[in-house]
């Protein structure tokens, strides 16, 4: 049983990943493969949509911050969705997330966030 | 002396054929120079015959038919009777001849014709002759004879002799082997069908042990046991399946094809593998149950089956099954009382259209097990399936573990002798919790998921509201993910988690054989800054025999 099951679909140029599950070090590698794999250049940005993400640790914390930076390089953007009441709401504040990286309510408020 | 087919033996036959010599059998043979060889004859006892398989009868059949005959070569072809061939199943001097299979066309040459009208046949030269089989030929045989092998006036198969140099063979060889094939016949048959169905069994028995799961998964918080006695002679169709779910969910299931035997196993493998994938989807077990009854209805030459589906979160406890009209699960308390769970009556699978099945919610306690079984395991001939029920609950009355639960169940509940019907059982037992818990776990990534689901277990147990446990989740799994990114090779390491609880202070000790030290990089370094954001008190002590990383935190603050 894999730890996070993950579906992409692309709206308006933006990527969009919806993960369901937990990330931890055992997954984080692959997640950030993933992601990347799925980013074609004509690709404007991605949003993670860890609405259903129910743990996250520091090892998750440095997927988006590294995710951040390889698509900083390509020129493309990346914003998150989260929860209001989400587990993992606290772990992305401490590591100051949220504030650097972007996090939305909302699937559309993220991705017109990136078109905008 | 008689002959046990009255009407082979006595009509004059017609002759057929250039080079063939159609032999009458009318009256008795003279005894004086047979004596002895009818003696060799009466010797293939019936009952010494019975005791054989099929394969070490006609071994001692030909051995003895050569003897008797004087023969060089002798054979035994058996009717297959959907192809209406006879295939030659058994050969000395004529080895060839089952090696390569040789199928002759019932009604076709020397043997098609010994069967087709169940009577001998005597071939004075093969040359001449009209042959289907080119190995007679290709042997160099010379003369031959056969008689069918007949069971209640039906040919089975063909019995020949041959000679390599031309023989006349006389009535009396005719009567003799006529003899030998009646002797024979009947034991051919009874061996072959017991082989058939020993056949039809160990394929039916393979199939059925290929379609069921092979062990369990580990689930964090419960232990699961599983057992499987097939029916003696009959293979049934029950299965049981234990699915892994997202999140740390178990799923288990249970059915029962209705029929036995090939079939019923081909449809119970269809059946488990469907719902399966059916769970793995995500669905409750009353949806899943409805998407396999519809699946039953697209199968084609469908049949009938009871099943139950039950889904546990081993962290909350929440227990959710469905039933399609099968026997209600059992639920055994952790201080040892039985009971059975009620269902929401619904029909078996595949038998009504838009069959419904509803979910029944309830909890297992730590230390509750639940049982789902088939009825093999507490069905008896005479008595009310309502018995059977009440002496289920009364053996399950006790508190053990699954596996002794499983184990006791069929001690009690199992006849000795029994064994008409195939018995199929899965226990899931919600661990005990004490006060304190302690793991030690090899030092593995994959393990990490494993050590946060039986930590938010224990604190759901002790009264954690969800986000306590998610901030104590979270500052134990960055101590544990430490204490394996650290685990040097060469030697296997491990770590040990322990959480206390007392006065509402919640104490998760991690402890390695490593040194504590923030991962590399910019972005790496966060994880005792993490532990301490999330809990009251954080302390890191290292020693030369490891590390140890305490956490504390207060509860209903």
């Amino acid at each position: 049983m894999p730890l996070a099951d993950l579906e992409f679909e692309v709206t308006d140029r933006v990527v969009i990943a919806h993960v369901d599950g937990e990330i931890d070090m055992s997954n984080a590698h692959e997640l950030e493969n993933a992601f990347s794999l799925r980013m074609t250049n004509d690709a404007l940005g991605l949003v993670v949509d860890l609405r259903k993400v129910d743990y996250l640790d520091s090892a998750g914390i440095h997927l988006l911050y590294a995710l951040r930076e390889r698509l900083d390089n390509r020129g493309q953007q990346l914003r998150l969705v989260v929860g209001t009441e989400a587990a993992i709401s606290e772990a992305l504040r401490i590591a100051d997330v949220t504030r650097t990286v972007g996090a939305f309510e909302t699937i559309d408020a993220a991705r017109q966030s990136i078109t905008s | 002396m008689h002959l046990d087919d009255p009407q082979t033996a006595q009509e004059p036959l017609p002759r057929a054929g250039e080079g063939q010599i159609f032999l009458g059998t009318a009256g008795a043979p003279p005894l004086g120079e047979g004596a002895e060889q009818l003696l060799h004859v009466y010797r293939l006892n019936e009952l010494e015959l019975s005791d054989l398989g099929l394969d070490e009868l006609l071994d001692e059949l030909l051995d003895r038919t050569r003897e008797i005959l004087n023969a060089d070569t002798v054979a035994i072809l058996l009717l297959d009777d959907e192809r209406h061939e006879l295939v030659a199943r058994a050969a000395k001097g004529l080895e060839e001849e089952v090696r390569r299979g040789v199928r002759v066309p019932l009604g076709g040459g020397f043997a098609g014709r010994i069967a087709a009208e169940r009577t001998p046949i005597y071939i004075a030269e093969v040359a001449r002759a009209d042959i289907v089989n080119p190995i007679l030929r290709e042997k160099g045989l010379r003369s031959m004879l056969g008689v069918p092998l007949i069971v209640e006036g039906r040919a089975i198969g063909v019995l020949h002799v041959g000679t390599l140099a031309h023989r006349e063979f006389t009535n009396e060889d005719a009567a003799l082997l006529q003899l030998v094939a009646a002797r024979a016949a009947p034991a051919i048959e009874r061996a072959r069908v017991a082989e058939a169905f020993e056949r039809e069994h160990l394929g039916a028995v393979a199939l059925q042990r290929s379609l069921l799961p092979e062990g369990t998964p580990a689930v964090a918080g419960v232990e699961i046991a599983t057992q499987y006695l097939p029916a003696r002679d009959l293979v049934g169709g029950d299965w049981y399946d234990v699915i892994e779910l997202p999140r740390g969910r178990v799923g288990i299931a249970i059915g029962d094809v209705a029929g036995h035997g090939v079939q019923a196993a081909a449809l119970m493998g269809q059946l488990r593998t469907g719902l399966r994938a059916y769970a793995l989807e995500g669905h409750a077990p009353g949806e899943t149950l409805k998407r396999v009854d519809r699946l039953m209805h697209t199968i084609r030459g469908q049949g009938m089956a009871t099943a139950a589906y039950a889904v546990v979160e081993p962290e909350s406890g929440a227990l959710r099954y469905a039933s399609a009209g099968h026997l209600p699960p059992l639920l055994v308390t952790a201080s040892g009382g039985a009971r059975l769970l009620d269902v929401q009556p619904a029909p078996p699978l595949g038998t009504l259209p838009y069959g419904m099945y509803v979910d029944v919610e309830t909890e297992l306690q730590p230390g509750d097990t639940i049982v789902l079984y088939t009825d093999g395991l507490i069905e008896r001939r005479t008595e009310a399936i309502t018995a059977g029920l009440e002496r289920l609950r009364e053996a399950a009355d006790i508190s053990t573990s699954a596996f002794v639960l499983c184990q006791h169940l069929v001690e009690r509940l199992v006849e000795e002798g029994a064994g008409q019907d195939d018995v199929a059982i899965v226990a899931l037992r919600s661990l005990p919790l004490g006060p304190k818990m302690r793991v030690r776990l090899p030092a593995s990534p994959n393990v990490l998921a494993h050590v946060r689901r039986l930590l938010r277990r224990w604190l759901h147990a002790h009264g954690a509201t969800p986000a306590e446990v998610a901030s104590l989740t979270l500052a134990a799994g960055e101590a544990c993910a430490n204490a394996v990114e650290h685990a040097y090779a060469p030697r296997p390491a491990t770590f040990e988690l322990e959480a206390s609880h007392s006065d509402g202070l919640v104490t998760v000790i991690v402890r390695d054989g490593g040194r504590w030290r923030e991962p590399r990089g910019e972005h790496r370094g966060r994880g005792l800054s993490m532990i301490a954001a999330v809990v009251d008190e954080v302390d890191v002590r290292t020693s030369d025999a490891g590390t140890e990383v305490v956490m504390r935190k207060r509860l209903g603050v």
